[in-house]
């Protein structure tokens, strides 16, 4: 059994949680979120037939940087930044997270979703910024959590990436 | 074998042929020859042999540790020497090199002590009044153990619900044991969140001068009863969740679980990727570790619970004891009864059941036994209940009141009994004789009676009034048929002594012929004197007659001056011979002969008159 863990960052109210929501176990209330600041969610995706359990460390959402527990970021064999696509001001968030977490824990395979892809005519991000960072090899996937589009698959993309690392 | 002699050997030949064998010997042989060169530099040169077991060494040892503790018990005493001879050159260095590890492990000794003991410390006041606080004081003095120490090891009921053995970094479980029937919640979860709590607390309450271990997160306590212990390695700690109170010795054996898995899996912790596969070697140690005690209470039996078990095997003792003494005491108390009833004349106890607290009697009794059981008080008897069939006992007792009672002897009668004969004295009746006769031999135990001394009261009052009568003279007037007067008693005296015998003959059953005999004095002729003395008898006859009932046996004779009733040598003796007289004969009534059986007790009995 191959146990992975994996960190959930981004900017106070991208919509992270209710992104992964559906596609995880979870026993703990939102409230771990301001108080511990983390709060423990575990999904199992399918990467060519072998089973890996994805322990989902979800850290409370902060614009201010300096507040990331770094602490909580040991120990991760991936990680998942979220934007929301309809403020541009949480890109710039979940890009200098990565850059945060890349110092601390050096370079680890990470996905990059911009969440409320449904809501694509108030999006503030274009499609030109997110070539461009696709350009500089970061995974950029539009996610919605309402429709659940794409999700899924950003999971097992990184869990793929992280196996085959 | 291409060697250098055979070549030089060769060459001198100088064959071509030979030259064409060396250079293709050359050809097969040479690397083999320079491979064994090289060995042999490497076996002798002691740099490169030190150069190559370098590079093995660990993996030597790796291995040697794995296969068992020879190793570490083969250098175990060069170690100790060396650190001897090291502490005895240079103990500065060594205390140097202890010093940062020895504060912090003497303050967590003393945390520790200090919290057990305050851990103990309400279930020490708890119990120091009670009983079973007494009996551990007992028990503390007796093992020469603190009283707290007791108390602690006579309390301590926990259970070790699960354990997480967790990798540090990634807070992913390596491996996950639950005792049976504790409730789990997803062990990924939760020991993620404790490893999050855990990094959460250090990051928030650790200040910079503590060293990172000293920080960390060690107990958790929920509520009063259930506490996570986290035993933290370099790479992995163990979380026990666990019930009650457990003892700090338990503590010590996660301890060494953690020191076990790093020492046994280091490498695989520091890499570890998120396989946990290697790490299942270890649950059967965690299992091991999923202790728990159980109180004893329910062994602890209360003093009351054996006070009342000792009663009852008291009971249990005595009881029978004491019953079987009243038992023994009853039926000897009954015996007693028995006897009693059984030593009366005229019972004979046939049978004796004892039926529901009930005795039951069957048997023969005496018609003269009033109750068998009145041997007894009136409360003895309650619990007895008796049949008694009539029988005649032949006891001579019984048979004499018997005879007693069924002849009812008058008052001048004595009975005795002389074996089998009974005996009857003194004065009775004729009747009585009678049923004496009739009666006695037909008494059970009498065959024979004696009456044969018995006066016959009877047959003395018909004497005596024969005697009466025969005595009796009635007088007349000269030459007449007429009383002289005073006379009336001897009148009335006369027809009560016929009344007398006219009845006693009845009852004697026998026949008495009276005569009145009339006479005359001596004057006058004979032949008148035989008709007058006739009718003076007849006269007296008639007044008889005229006044009592029964007459038939009295006929008259007039005996003229035949019969003197005195000699007249005077003139008035003449008057003693103009009178009556009266005779009397007794017959038995059968025979006309005088009845001699029982004699009449007269000692003058008259001879038969005629």
């Amino acid at each position: 059994m191959t146990k992975k863990k994996i960190c959930l960052l981004g900017a106070f109210a991208v919509g992270k949680t209710s992104l992964v929501q559906q596609y995880v176990n979870s026993i703990f209330s939102d409230k771990y979120h301001t108080t511990v600041g983390v709060k423990i969610e575990k999904t199992s995706v399918d990467v060519d037939g072998e089973a890996v359990d994805l322990i989902i460390w979800d850290l409370h959402g902060e614009d201010d940087f300096q507040h990331v527990r770094l602490s909580y970021l040991k120990g991760s064999a991936g990680l998942i930044f979220v934007a929301d696509g309809t403020r541009h001001s949480t890109l710039a968030t979940a890009l200098n997270l990565r850059q945060i977490a890349e110092s601390s824990m050096g370079s680890l395979p990470f996905m990059l979703l911009v969440n409320k892809a449904d809501l694509a005519d108030q999006w503030e991000i274009d499609d030109e910024v997110m070539e461009d960072l696709r350009g500089q090899g970061i995974s950029v996937i539009p996610t919605s959590a309402k429709t659940g589009q794409s999700v899924e698959w950003a999971f097992e993309e990184l869990a793929r990436k992280m196996v085959g690392k | 074998m291409g060697s250098p002699n055979t070549d030089n050997e060769s060459k001198k030949k100088e064959s071509t042929e030979e030259a064409s064998i060396d250079a293709l010997k050359h050809l097969l042989f040479q690397p083999e020859s320079d491979r064994l060169a090289m060995l042999e530099n490497r076996l002798d040169d002691p740099m490169t042999r030190a150069n190559e077991i370098s590079r093995s060494l660990p993996e030597a040892v790796s291995l040697s540790v794995m296969e068992g503790d020879r190793l570490t018990r083969v250098i175990q005493p060069v170690i100790d020497d060396s650190l001897k001879e090291s502490v005895r050159k240079n103990p500065k260095a060594l205390a140097d090199a202890i010093f940062p590890a020895l504060g912090p492990g003497i303050r967590k000794a003393i945390t520790a002590t200090i919290m057990g003991m305050i851990q103990s410390l309400n279930q020490v006041l708890n119990h120091s009044f009670s009983i079973q606080g007494i009996k551990w004081r007992l028990e503390a003095l007796r093992t020469g153990r603190q009283f707290a120490e007791v108390v602690m090891l006579n309390t301590l009921v926990y259970q070790v619900e699960q354990i997480f053995l967790v990798h540090g970094d990634t807070g992913i479980v390596l491996e996950h044991v639950v005792a049976e029937g504790a409730m789990i919640q997803d062990p990924d979860l939760v020991s993620g969140m404790l490893t999050a709590i855990q990094d959460f607390v250090r990051d928030s309450f650790s200040t910079d001068g503590e060293s990172e271990s000293d920080g960390d997160l060690d107990t958790l306590r929920i509520g009063s009863n259930r506490s996570v212990w986290v035993e933290k390695g370099e790479h992995a700690f163990l979380a026990a969740v666990i019930r009650g109170n457990p003892p700090m010795e338990l503590r010590t054996f996660y301890r060494e679980i953690i020191e076990d898995l790093h020492l046994k899996a280091g490498s695989a912790l520091a890499a570890f990727d998120g396989n946990t596969q290697p790490f299942a070697l270890f649950r059967e140690t965690l299992n091991s570790g999923l202790r728990f005690k159980e109180r004893e209470d329910s062994q602890q039996i209360s003093p009351v619970v054996w006070l009342i078990v000792a009663l009852m095997v008291a009971a249990a003792v005595a009881l029978p004891a004491y019953w079987g003494y009243r038992v023994n005491q009853a039926s000897q108390e009954w015996k007693g009864r028995l006897e009693k009833i059984r030593d009366q004349k005229g019972v004979l106890v046939v049978s004796v059941e004892r039926d529901d607290g009930v005795y039951r009697l069957n048997g023969l009794k005496d018609p003269l036994v009033e109750d068998p059981l009145t041997v007894l008080a009136s409360e003895n008897r309650s619990d007895i209940r008796a049949r008694w069939q009539p029988f005649y006992s032949l006891d001579p007792a019984f048979v004499f009141q018997r005879a007693q009672t069924l002849l009812n002897p008058p008052p001048g009668v004595t009975l005795s009994l002389d074996r089998n004969t009974l005996i009857a004295k003194g004065k009775a009746d004729q009747a009585w004789i009678d049923t004496f006769d009739i009666r006695a031999t037909a008494i059970p135990g009498i065959d024979a009676a004696n009456g044969d001394t018995l006066v016959n009261t009877d047959r003395i009052a018909l004497s005596t009034a024969v005697n009466t009568l025969t005595a009796l003279k009635i007088y007349f007037e000269n030459n007449s048929t007429e009383l002289i007067p005073g006379q009336t008693q001897k009148l009335s005296r006369l027809i009560e002594t016929i009344r007398d015998v006219n009845r006693l003959m009845v009852i004697l059953n026998l026949s008495v012929q009276i005569t009145i005999v009339g006479h005359t004095d001596s004057s006058g002729t004979e032949k008148y004197n035989m008709k007058l003395s006739r009718e003076r008898a007849e006269t007296i006859y008639a007044f008889v007659k005229s006044r009592s009932m029964s007459y038939g046996f009295i006929n008259t004779l007039g005996v003229g001056t035949q019969v003197r009733l005195k000699e007249e040598t005077r003139e008035e003796d003449r008057q003693f011979n103009r009178a009556v007289s009266f005779r009397a004969n007794v017959l038995s009534a059968n025979q006309g002969t005088p009845l001699n059986r029982r004699a009449l007790q007269d000692p003058h009995p008259k001879p038969d008159g005629s």
